[in-house]
């Protein structure tokens, strides 16, 4: 259910803009897709065509000598003189076509960068269109619809109020839980609502255009829960998320430590083994929803020295002898989300509360910020929506010089900017979340979707407060909230200095 | 006890509406159709006298093109009705209440119906006639405007109160009857997640409408027109109360003319 477009298979022929953008010299219709499909090697069989007279364009170079690119295209001309360019189709989701370079400077795994419909076919819902299709369907629709009603009647009347007080509200956390908007990535067999990606992060940007403290606070589970659903054996998975997820608990994701948070091969936290158990010993800090929560996943080391290949992960439960949570930090933004240091005091943890082999802990916690970190993307999104929607309706109300702000050019270039990065933050989160959904890792995807989005959210946010002016500054206006909540967004999952070195590590690895 | 509630679409009241290009109807392209308050109430109703007394059940019925109906019926599950019919009408159709009213009552008939509940209009024509249709056509008394109803389990009665012009009427009633709610007195319940999921994978039973008859459609939309734009607000600038009062009678006298 999780694949935005599977469910418009099956709809009748209709006519597509394609027929006119690309005209067949031979007066055959075909469309692009069906284009695309015969290039990557005939396709399924069950192509549709847009053929009136029933003519189907199968043949590669009647299609591949209507494509005019020029010879240097992308400045990939020889300096010895042109070569003869192989052009390959490959399909970008958002539907460019674009050519791939010349032989020798193809990259070895080219498909990774632009995922083309001959090698991502196996795992395409059959008889899908090849092109994205960007409906939701009846069922997602419902489910954002839940969430928008929860995140602007439940939470959107109490968010300024928490945001002032520092107030954790916990009667809304209790009430998210009982509509089933908490534990979204625990499959329904351990009592969770067992969402793909994409569902979740349907659901997160409504609750973070209300609130992105409280949204922080409503998915930690997921984050924290993740390690147990990826490296957990059945009967962890049984004994953990089941009595945790038939009640409203919460859990928290325990990795950071005050030295750093990216760099976890330095660890210091010690997991000590002692006869069956572990003794854990260090601090955590930064956790979210620590001071509430009833279970911590904690990563630890078994040898410093081993660095990555040490750090284990373990499940830990508040009421352990050793755990002390530090007081509730105060926090620039999500001040509705509570923090706080998480201390590990010789705490005794046995063997079977180990998630997966010692040293399997560094490639576990990757693992699961791979999976956790799209839906990031889409609460930066949710808060800019939010920073876009006060200032455009702003815009048509304050006047100046006669007239209301919105006609000023100025302003509404401002606007039209926010809105593009908007559009493309949501675009770039539901192709991540899409493309894990596949069963793929997604590390690039949802790296670059974390931090376009973040960085938008707080650059929205910004010239939000910037249209709102004096105003805007003032804690009685929503923005100001928006980008203090924004800022966190670049922040925490992964610094977006650590994203943009996952990306470049991802992007040249292709070229290597 | 066996409760039918009959629910209708209704453009979302957040949508932004326009007139269709022929000027007679609602243009509904693009826009989301959800039950409308007074039928949230209703669903609300049968659902808390389906947990007050064991062994109820509450189907749900709707008549209308699709996929909007689907849509109401499906969120009507999901808050936990039990079954779910649907007779499908073309588009287009039923912009008259007598046809949708006729529709409903064939697909009630069918089914069995100790109490049928209804909104007493709908949220967006607000016509407020099929309940009483409805009624007539089962030959059962209706009630309009109906608050507070109770079942009177010992007294095999319903209890119910009524907004009547200068007060409240408190009515009782025996089975089988149509009772039309009042929105927005019972605070309608959300549907949960995984109610969502389930009600998606429900089946809808499908009714078939009436072939089309003289005695449907006896009445149709000539006209749709949204509501002129106000005109903005005149303010009166001043330094004392009097020179409002002074400046107000003015103008309420000169421009409103609403003084001679």
């Amino acid at each position: 259910m999780s694949v935005p477009g599977a469910q418009r298979s099956g709809e009748p022929d209709e006519p597509t803009l394609c027929q006119d953008l690309w005209p067949s010299p031979a007066g055959s219709r075909a469309c692009m897709s069906s284009e695309r499909a015969d290039l990557a090697g005939g396709g399924s069989g069950d192509e549709r065509t847009h053929a009136p007279s029933g003519e189907r364009v199968d043949d590669t170079k009647q299609v591949l000598d209507r494509l005019s690119f020029p010879e240097d295209y992308l400045g990939h001309a020889d300096a010895t003189g042109p070569v003869p360019v192989q052009f390959r189709v490959v399909t970008d989701p958002y539907g460019a076509r674009v050519p791939a370079p010349p032989s020798r400077a193809r990259p070895r795994h080219h498909a990774l960068l632009y995922p083309s419909r001959d090698i991502a076919d196996a795992a395409r819902p059959p008889a899908s269109r090849s092109m994205p299709d960007f409906s939701l369907t009846p069922e997602q629709e419902s489910l954002r619809d839940l969430a928008r009603k929860f995140a602007r009647t439940e939470m959107a009347p109490h968010a300024a109020e928490c945001d002032r007080t520092s107030r954790f509200p916990e009667e809304i956390y209790r009430k998210a839980f009982d509509l089933g908007l908490m534990n979204l990535n625990v499959p329904t067999e351990y009592g969770g609502s067992g969402l793909g990606l994409f569902e979740q992060c349907l659901i997160v940007e409504e609750l973070a255009y209300a609130c992105g403290g409280m949204t922080t606070s409503t998915i930690a589970n997921c984050l924290a829960l993740e390690p147990i659903l990826l490296d957990g054996t059945p009967e962890q998975k049984e004994r953990f998320l089941k009595p945790f997820c038939a009640e409203y608990h919460l859990a928290s994701f325990a990795l950071t430590e005050p030295s750093g948070g990216s760099d976890p091969g330095s660890m210091h936290t010690l997991a000590r083994k002692d006869g069956n158990d572990y003794l854990i010993t260090g601090d955590k800090c930064f956790i979210s929803n620590a001071p509430n929560a009833s279970l911590y996943t904690v990563f630890a080391t078994v040898d410093p020295k081993l660095r990555h290949k040490g750090v284990t992960a373990f499940v830990v439960s508040r009421s352990a002898t050793g755990v002390s949570v530090g007081p509730d930090e105060e926090k620039m933004g999500h001040r509705a989300s509570s923090t706080s240091t998480v201390r590990f005091d010789e705490v005794r943890v046995p063997v079977s509360d180990r998630l997966g082999p010692e040293g399997n802990g560094f490639s576990l916690a990757m693992r699961t910020l791979d999976q956790t970190r799209t839906p990031i993307g889409a609460l930066a999104t949710g808060i800019a929506q939010a920073a876009l929607d006060h200032a455009a309706s702003y815009s048509l109300k304050r006047e100046t010089f006669g007239k209301p702000i919105a006609d000023h050019q100025a302003i509404q270039i401002k606007l039209a900017n926010m809105v593009q990065a908007v559009h493309a933050s949501r675009l770039l989160t539901w192709r991540a979340a899409w493309t894990i959904d596949r069963g793929q890792r997604g590390t690039l995807e949802s790296s670059i979707a974390k931090c376009f989005a973040s960085d938008t959210a707080f650059a929205v946010a910004d010239q939000a407060i910037q249209i709102f002016g004096g105003y805007g500054y003032m804690r009685e206006y929503p923005v100001e909230k928006l980008l203090r909540d924004a800022k966190l967004t670049q922040i925490y999952e992964g610094a977006n200095e650590i994203q943009r070195t996952v990306i470049a590590r991802e992007l040249l690895r292709n070229y290597a | 006890m066996e409760i039918v509630v009959c629910v209708k679409p209704i453009p979302d009241p957040e949508t932004r509406l326009r007139a269709a290009p022929d000027g007679t109807t609602l243009d509904i392209e693009g826009v989301k159709f959800v039950l409308t308050g007074y039928d949230e109430s209703a669903v609300e109703q049968a659902l808390l006298l389906k947990e007050g007394t064991p062994g109820s059940k509450v189907h749900v019925v709707s008549a209308g093109p699709s996929p909007r109906t689907e849509e109401v019926l499906r969120a009507s599950l999901a808050l936990g009705c039990d079954t779910a019919t649907w007779v499908e009408l073309p588009a287009g159709v039923g912009h008259d209440p007598v046809t949708s009213a006729r529709a409903l009552g064939k697909a009630v008939s069918a089914l069995p119906h100790d109490l049928v509940l209804c909104g007493k209009q709908a949220g967006d024509d607000e016509a407020g006639v099929v309940a009483g249709a409805l009624g007539e056509l089962l030959g059962v008394p209706d009630f309009g405007a109906v608050v507070d109803l109770r079942w009177d389990a010992a007294a095999s009665r319903l209890r119910f109160q009524r907004s009547a012009e200068a007060g409240s009427e408190t009515w009782e009633a025996s089975l089988p009857c149509v009772i039309a709610l009042q929105q927005a007195w019972n605070d309608p319940r959300t549907a949960k997640l995984p109610s969502i999921l389930k009600s998606r994978k429900m089946p809808i039973a499908k009714s078939p409408p009436d072939p089309p008859s003289p005695e449907n459609g006896t009445s149709r939309p000539v006209k749709f027109e949204l509501p002129p734009p106000r005109t903005g607000a005149k303010l009166i600038e001043y330094k004392t109360p009097e020179e409002a009062a002074q400046k107000l009678v003015k103008v309420l006298r000169e421009e409103a003319k609403v003084f001679p």
